[in-house]
């Protein structure tokens, strides 16, 4: 049956292809960037770019460190080679959707995305949605980290190495090489990242509190992306492979320094994209098709009296997923746009932890989405936009409902770059195949979590030659009702059950400014985020534990970022700052319980010589003692040497 | 680490710029506002209390095993007396946490010890003042840890098969009695220790439904009987005979029985089948040894039974229902039991196992006097 729609809905857009006109239009970018000031806003309205100049400075971490330091997004991380998941104003990394090139890379299993395997290396724009414009997908109820491959046609040789050498033996190489001509690209990048992580660090939860060496926690991770894009005469062509491969050693929490179990993952992925856009006058049409395989297997050991081991923990989960678009995009009369999409995603996956077969070690579960998608979006009266959406998902042959969503956008008319914008948005999350499929305990009968969200934003924009500014500040209000908590049941087992009812508000605020003078640049920006976020339930108040806030997710944090450049030589630091979280529903004042709040303190100074590029960076400058999740030990002071070669 | 406020700390370095020129001034002075802004934020020192003094006055431990991995363990200490209760009090006295997953201990003329058993380690605390003195670590899954005499004591081990010979006053590992299965928890009878084979989950090959019986003299193997699968608690009674509780198994179909076992005889006595669905748990006596108590019921529904001795059939009715004592409409959720010397009954309630739970004191009859809080997950109790 949906494969009917989908072949039907092919042909509607195949027809409108053969009416729209034949015109060659050139395409530096794949984006058509507007650069009126207002149409900036209005683009916008929902959503925020991470300032390219930023990702520059960090091309050799992860995609958590650029979030963490420089958006709006929380992220919690084990430490260096441990896993990172993001939260989004006020929910869970379940509840932030990352796109890759407009495809969702949450694991069917776990509903998440590990951020610490997402190199900003492999990535040439990051941005930002949230509210009405998560709309295009299920599952961002908290917002949308998308990341994308972009390249420029006609930029010849291409021949960019960079190295790190830092603390702790940590080796960072990475290689871009590849050719800009005329009406193709062809890039590859490669890199390798390895440390043997052995800070030292206090631990606070042995008697007396000692100085140790952090053990178990090296890591290695490498990958290969080699892309391609072709320009015909109204179409382009592109083919992106991201292949990944990491082994991490897991370090035990602090009170467990001296156990001797082992503890590591193997992750390996391959995510493959084939798009096709084409071109007119007043639109285009955009098919894609992706595969991704990925593979974890973790293990956890120990040992007996007489040194044999005893494993403990030892999965394997494999996910196999097919994902097709077709989009379309439509100008209409006057300043009406018409956007639709329709996707069909196919994910399945092979499990050692789902209930088994009787022959076999593994367990194979999957679904099948099919999605439609429309959005319009124009003026409806001189400087108020509306963009409105629909959605509809059939899951595995059961319609999840309609979802819309309304965004009004003002521009001010007498104050140039001033906005407002207005949005309600309804959409929903999926139970994970995890959720779903666990043995024991996991539970068919799931419903999708729904959530509802208004928001409210203000931005500013000013620019001028020397100077520019750029000033956001929103107000959010989410419920999430039928939110998933794994909760004790009168079985020996756990079980995910609808049982919250989740409210998150907050306030977002970021400020940039830019400023030239003579040799001189001087940029600030910063981000201060307060979320509070709850559970209301019936549930919750069983327990007294309505209206407290979530655990990890803390009321505050913020993060700011300076940097001056004189000629060829620049200078920059950064802040971060992570609230006091709680790790239990419980008011007790105990360290287990309430985790400190801390700043990190980053500086760094680079040095440009004709075609390469010389860097010292310092990171936690003050040597703080933290921890960002509870008895994970994180190092201090760190230094880092960084050298490019671009041609 | 500093104490200041941070805001005063980045203050300082940013005014430490400020030769640089007036432009430079006006950027930095942006960044200083939003430090300014970020010092809304509450500004609590840093994690380094100061160690607090106690002196333990005579009651009822109550050892809370916490989350799993989070190593939030704590230790509980209840004043039947005054009716007063103090939490986290390891972590106040020793400003450090007890471990991931304390799980039972021990108190003897050397001193008292907590098996913690996800940190794989023992601690060996003063039972005054509850400073620590050491810690005894290697263990592959400890789980109980008994007292033999002053220089032996022998740990259970989830994982290893037998028991670990520890010397509780030198802190030493001193030999390992090899049983073939893991072991659970102990009962002395005479010169033998009665152990429970609980557990083949991490040692598929060995048994889970046998008691062994270990001399402590030679710390050798000398008997093993079968019992039903999942033996989780034992006890003697004032016959010198002892009773294993066993939950029946993991997997359906269950077992779930109680045995009354002659020691010395090594035979069955009275054989007690629980209806199957059923999860018995937490089986201990009273101080005269003549009323055994334990929790039985669904696995998250347990209810206390209270059976003479010398009782023939098993209790039909429970003393303390756990469904008709609710909280907020929530009904208890009992994991362990414990009997004082006067009669008075502890039961754990561990809530919905993230958040801290109570401890419910009831007489004899089952009549409710009170509860306290204790921690996440409260388990094992032992009064001093």
């Amino acid at each position: 049956m949906k494969h009917i729609f989908f072949i039907a809905f092919l042909l509607t857009v195949l027809n409108i292809n053969s009416l729209a006109q034949n015109d060659t239009i050139m395409l530096d970018y794949v984006e058509i960037s507007a650069s009126h000031i207002n149409n900036k806003v209005q683009e916008k309205a929902m959503e925020r770019k991470i300032d390219t100049a930023i990702m520059q400075r960090l091309q050799t971490a992860s995609l958590s460190q650029l979030l963490i330091q420089h958006s709006p997004v929380f992220i919690k991380t084990y430490g260096p080679g441990g896993t990172a998941s993001a939260s989004f104003r006020g929910t869970t990394a379940s509840h932030t959707l990352v796109l890759w090139n407009g495809l969702q890379l949450n694991s069917p299993s776990l509903g998440e995305v590990d951020f610490s395997m997402i190199p900003v290396f492999f990535t040439d724009e990051v941005s930002l949605q949230w509210g009405s414009k998560t709309s295009a997908n299920s599952g961002g109820l908290g917002g949308v980290v998308n990341i994308a491959n972009k390249q420029k046609f006609n930029e010849g040789l291409i021949l960019n190495v960079k190295q790190t050498y830092g603390s702790f033996n940590t080796w960072g190489s990475y290689l871009t090489v590849g050719y800009s001509a005329k009406n193709m690209i062809a890039r590859i990048k490669a890199y390798r990242n390895s440390s043997d992580n052995d800070f030292t660090y206090t631990n606070i939860a042995t008697i007396p509190h000692q100085e140790m060496k952090q053990k178990n926690a090296d890591f290695v991770d490498y990958g290969v992306m080699p892309e391609l894009q072709v320009r015909f005469k109204n179409s382009l062509l592109s083919l992106v492979s991201w292949n990944q491969f990491s082994h991490r050693n897991y370090p035990p929490i602090m009170p467990n320094a001296f156990n001797n179990t082992k503890e590591y993952a193997d992750n390996d992925f391959s995510r493959n994209l084939i798009s096709y856009k084409y071109y007119w006058n007043s639109g285009r049409v955009e098919l894609k098709s992706a595969y991704f395989h990925e593979r974890q297997d973790y293990f956890l050991e120990s040992y007996t009296s007489n040194g044999l081991p005893v494993t403990q923990i030892n999965t394997l989960n494999k996910s196999d997923v097919f994902r097709q678009i077709v989009d379309l995009q439509q100008d209409l009369f006057r300043s009406w746009k018409l956007y639709a999409k329709v996707q069909y995603d196919y994910e399945s996956v092979t499990s050692s932890d789902y209930d088994l077969d009787r022959d076999s070690d593994l367990s194979r579960k999957n679904r099948d989405i099919i999605s439609f998608y429309a959005a319009l979006d124009g003026k409806i009266y001189r400087d108020l936009d509306l963009r409105m959406t629909l959605r509809n998902d059939i899951v595995d042959d059961k319609s999840a409902g309609f979802f819309p969503t309304a965004t009004l956008t003002y521009r001010m008319p007498f104050v140039k770059g001033l906005s407002f914008n207005a949005g309600y948005s309804h959409n929903y999350r999926n139970p994970t195949l995890n959720d779903l499929y666990w043995y024991p305990g996991g539970n068919e009968n799931l419903k999708a979590e729904n959530g509802k969200t208004f928001d409210f934003d203000i931005n500013y924009l000013y620019e001028n030659v020397n100077f520019n500014l750029d000033f956001r500040s929103g107000l959010y209000y989410s419920k999430v009702n039928d939110w998933i908590q794994w909760v004790p049941t009168n079985y020996r087992y756990w079980m995910p059950k609808n049982v919250s009812e989740v409210m998150a508000r907050g306030f977002e605020t970021h400020l940039k400014v830019n400023y030239n003078f003579a040799l001189w640049t001087f940029s600030v920006s910063g981000n201060y985020v307060y979320s509070h976020t709850t559970d209301e339930s019936e549930y919750a108040q069983q327990y007294d534990a309505n209206g407290k806030q979530l655990i990890y997710i803390p009321k505050h944090h913020a993060n700011a970022f300076a940097e001056v450049r004189w000629k060829s030589w620049n200078m920059n630091y950064t802040l971060e700052f992570t609230g006091e979280r709680t790790t239990s529903m419980n008011d007790d004042e105990f360290f287990a319980y309430q985790l400190p709040y801390y700043i990190l303190h980053h500086i760094s100074f680079g040095k440009q010589l004709n075609r390469f590029r010389l860097e010292f960076k310092i990171n936690n400058l003050l040597n703080e003692s933290y921890q960002t999740v509870l008895w994970r030990a994180m190092p201090g002071r760190s230094y880092e040497i960084y050298l490019e070669f671009k041609l | 680490m500093s104490n200041e406020p941070w805001a005063i700390r980045l203050g300082s370095r940013l005014m430490a710029h400020s030769s640089m020129r007036k432009t430079m001034k006006r950027q930095l002075f942006n960044i200083f506002i939003l430090g300014l802004l970020l010092t809304f934020v509450s500004c609590k020192p840093g994690p380094e209390p100061t160690p607090q003094e106690t002196n333990i006055a005579k009651g009822l431990f109550v050892l809370n095993e916490g989350t799993f991995t989070y190593a939030n363990s704590s230790l509980t200490f209840y004043d039947p007396e005054a009716d007063t209760v103090e939490n986290n009090l390891f972590y106040r006295v020793n400003n450090a946490p007890l471990g991931d997953v304390a799980n039972s201990m021990m108190l003897d003329e050397t001193g008292m010890y907590i098996v913690v058993n996800n940190s794989k380690y023992i601690y060996k605390v003063d039972p005054k003042t509850m400073k620590y003195k050491s810690k005894l670590d290697g263990f592959t899954s400890p789980r109980h840890i008994m007292s033999i005499n002053k220089n032996k004591a022998y740990v259970s081990d989830q994982e290893s098969t037998g028991l670990w010979i520890i010397n509780p006053e030198t802190m030493q590992k001193t030999g390992f009695v090899e049983l073939g299965n893991t072991t659970e928890r102990m009962v002395r009878v005479g010169n033998e220790v009665v152990v429970t084979n609980w557990s083949n989950f991490y040692q598929p090959e060995t048994s889970n439904s046998t008691i062994q019986f270990v001399n402590i003299d030679s710390d050798s193997l000398v008997a093993e009987m079968e019992v039903a699968p999942e033996p989780n608690s034992i006890v003697l009674d004032k016959n010198n005979n002892i009773w294993v509780l066993c939950s029946g198994g993991y997997l359906p179909p269950c077992e779930p029985a109680l045995f009354c076992i002659n020691p010395s005889s090594r035979e069955i006595v009275k054989r007690f089948d629980f209806a199957d669905g059923d999860y018995p748990s937490s089986l201990t006596i009273d101080d005269a040894k003549e009323n055994i108590y334990f929790l039985n019921g669904g696995f998250g529904t347990l209810s206390l039974y209270k059976m003479s001795v010398d009782e023939e059939t098993l209790p039909s009715t429970p003393l303390v229902n756990s469904q008709q004592s609710t909280v907020n409409g929530q009904s208890r959720v009992f994991t362990n039991v414990i009997i004082s010397e006067d009669d008075d009954i502890y039961l754990t309630d561990v809530k919905n196992y993230v958040q801290n739970g109570e401890v419910l004191r009831y007489t004899s009859e089952g009549e409710f006097v009170t509860s306290f809080p204790a921690g996440i997950v409260p388990g094992a109790m032992m009064f001093n």
